[in-house]
């Protein structure tokens, strides 16, 4: 399964390979750069149409200041940690719970629930978007917090759902006989025995739907309409003027939003421990 | 002082049923083998005992209390089992005082308990381990340790030393054995491996489809099996089985033969009775067969060696006795197999005479295949 190394005598070979992964990766990266460029000029750099080339002039330390000084992107970014964190922490605490019963208890309809909760995924989720706010109007929360947590968390415990069940599915049968032999309540396993073991599992996890709901835009567009409330990506979009746009604030906005799913990624990089389950049984 | 007791235990899987109404009755301090070929329901029976299988029908008592529904944690056993099961995310003693934990003791309890399993264990120097650092062996002493610091009043083992080398295997057999004297506890062994059952056994229970054939005293299940099953069952190599008529009935003996086999004269258990002309199973294990040295003298099988395998302390042969065709053989091939107990110069594919001890036949009956010998003495005559 391994792919098979390019032998170091076919010079050829390994250079086209080499120009082939260069050419990707700057393509790749190509708008990433832009962006952080831009996000470095002054105004007149970018009123002059010097969006590709290099900056004439740096106002680093002035366009990130203004950032947070001369739009309420410091509010926007409160809003969005304030929404996503406690959903992330929702979805982890839901799908562990409903993954731990659909994985190990046997009961009439496990099948039926966890198709659901699979099946939920498949439906494109743009057709909810009436019921959701009209739901959201009618219990008072349309234009909250609330709102975009409940539906995070609703909405993203279907997918997480299955990805922990099939993680607790895959632990070893006995560490479940064993824990209940040895007089550990379910809650008890589920504790002791069954989070420790899923730790990197709920790190991606973690990683995954803070993503998702951090960059969400589409729920934040439909479920808010007040600063106090928008979370980053909605709020970004407000940057923009009706006449003029400064596309350098905007970038710096833009490399500010980027950053926390990064900072979540190192995070929780220490809890991918590999062969976390190695040493149970056998080995 | 019964420890553990089965009455009429039923397990049924759907249409399956896997436990058929077993009873039997432990000791206080016994040491109880379960063997039986695979599916025979001995895992089944062990982890219904343990609470994690629910019984169809039926009690489980457990030191004169009902635990037929209780939770496995609030019966009073331990279990032990083949893949050891122990949380790789614990250290040995987390692992070992796991239990305790659970059941909320206080700490000073619970070292006190870890401390006292790891000495009679000698892995005091492990304590701190994670599972993954240590050997097979080291894991599933550990093992057997968390069941220890339970102090349970049944110990269950779910075949725990399948998966260790065989050096090791024989080294835990032993100290087994010698944990089970120190304990005095009450001890369920599963197991498919005869030695296992032969060496640690105070009685075995031979399983097979769901019902118990025999319960007894090793060399009692060896010397006086009820049945076929149990006679082919226990024993390596196996039990010859060849089919054969009665030709003779005088009293409480009768002889019998068969195409390739000489009449022999075997004595009948008390109350058995056979017609003349009927068909029997008979048993003869391969270390009551002998070379005989002329092919005349009390010679009850001649054929040709088709094999010879070379053990070292002994020899197997497999002899193809022409007509004379056993019945599931060793081999799979209807040869007979015959083991010395020093080394022979037989060659393969040399013509042979057999010799077979009447003292050591086993007679079944044809249609039930209970044995209808008489009863064969334990210790040496």
């Amino acid at each position: 399964m391994y792919p098979r190394p390019i032998p170091e005598d076919a010079i050829w070979h390994r250079r086209f390979y080499f120009t082939a992964v260069l050419a990707i990766l700057i393509l790749w990266l190509c708008p990433l750069f832009a962006v952080i460029l831009t996000s470095f000029r002054s105004t007149q750099d970018v009123m002059g149409g010097n969006l590709w080339g290099w900056p004439t002039q740096f106002g680093l330390i002035d366009n990130y200041t203004s950032v947070f000084t001369q739009t309420p992107m410091a509010r926007y970014f409160l809003n969005s940690l304030m929404i996503t964190i406690p959903s992330v922490i929702g979805v982890l605490i839901m799908s562990t719970l409903a993954g731990f019963v659909l994985a190990r208890y046997r009961f009439r309809g496990n099948m039926l629930v966890f198709a659901l909760f699979v099946g939920g995924n498949f439906l494109p989720y743009q057709i909810m978007m009436i019921p959701v706010r009209d739901l959201m109007v009618r219990i008072g929360l349309y234009d909250t917090p609330a709102a975009l947590i409940i539906f995070h968390i609703a909405f993203q415990t279907g997918f997480a759902t299955l990805f922990m069940r099939n993680f607790i599915a895959a632990l070893p049968d006995e560490l479940f006989q064993a824990a209940r032999a040895e007089g550990a309540s379910p809650f008890q396993t589920l504790v002791h025995v069954v989070i420790p073991l899923v730790r990197p599992a709920l790190a991606a996890l973690a990683i995954l739907i803070f993503t998702f709901v951090w960059n969400d835009y589409f729920w934040a567009v439909v479920l808010t309409i007040s600063d106090t409330v928008k979370p980053v990506t909605a709020g970004l979009a407000n940057l923009r003027g009706e006449w003029v746009s400064a596309w350098n604030l905007i970038s710096a906005g833009t490399i500010v939003v980027a950053v926390p799913p990064v900072v979540m990624f190192f995070l929780m990089q220490r809890h991918f421990i590999a062969g976390l389950t190695m040493g149970a049984v056998k080995g | 002082m019964t420890s553990l007791e089965l009455r009429h235990v039923n397990k049924n899987y759907g249409a399956y049923h896997a436990l058929r109404g077993i009873d039997l009755s432990v000791e206080q301090g016994e040491f109880i083998v379960m063997v039986g070929p695979s599916g025979c329901g001995k895992s089944t029976l062990l982890k219904s005992i343990a609470g994690l299988e629910t019984i169809s029908s039926g009690q489980i008592m457990i030191n004169g209390r009902d635990v037929s529904t209780a939770e496995p944690g609030d019966r009073g056993i331990a279990m032990v089992f083949q893949s050891y099961a122990l949380y790789p995310h614990m250290t040995v003693a987390e692992n070992m005082g796991f239990g305790l934990r659970m059941a909320k003791r206080p700490k000073a309890e619970i070292d006190a308990a870890v401390a006292r399993a790891a000495k009679i264990l000698r892995i005091t120097d492990q304590l701190d381990k994670r599972p993954k650092q240590l050997s097979g062996g080291q894991r599933q002493r550990v093992a057997i340790g968390r069941a220890i610091t339970r102090s349970p009043e049944v110990f269950l083992f779910d075949e725990p030393l399948s998966n260790l080398d065989a050096a090791l295997r024989t080294q835990m057999r032993v100290e087994l054995s010698g944990l089970h004297a120190e304990l005095g506890a009450t001890m369920v062994y599963v197991t498919h491996d005869q030695v296992e059952a032969m060496t640690m056994a105070s009685r075995i229970v031979v399983l097979n489809r769901g019902i118990i054939e025999q319960v007894g005293s090793p060399l009692e299940l060896y010397r006086n099996p009820d049945n076929l099953f149990v006679a082919g069952f226990l024993g390596a190599p196996r039990m010859n089985f060849f089919p054969v008529t009665v030709d003779q009935v005088s009293g409480n003996s009768v002889t019998v033969s068969a195409p390739g086999l000489a009449p022999i004269v075997v004595d009948l258990a008390a109350g058995a009775s056979v017609q003349k002309g009927t068909t029997l199973t008979l048993g003869i294990r391969p270390e009551n067969i002998a070379i005989s040295d002329t092919a005349s003298a009390g010679a009850a099988i001649s054929g040709h060696v088709r094999l010879v395998e070379h053990l070292g302390r002994e020899t197997i042969l497999y002899v193809d006795a022409g007509e004379l065709q056993c019945v599931s053989s060793e081999s799979g091939t209807g040869h007979i197999t015959v083991q010395i107990g020093h080394v022979t110069g037989v060659a393969a594919d040399a013509p042979i005479s057999l010799r077979i001890d009447p003292r050591e036949v086993y007679l079944f009956s044809a249609n039930d295949e209970r044995t209808i010998t008489v009863r064969k003495p334990i210790l040496d005559k």
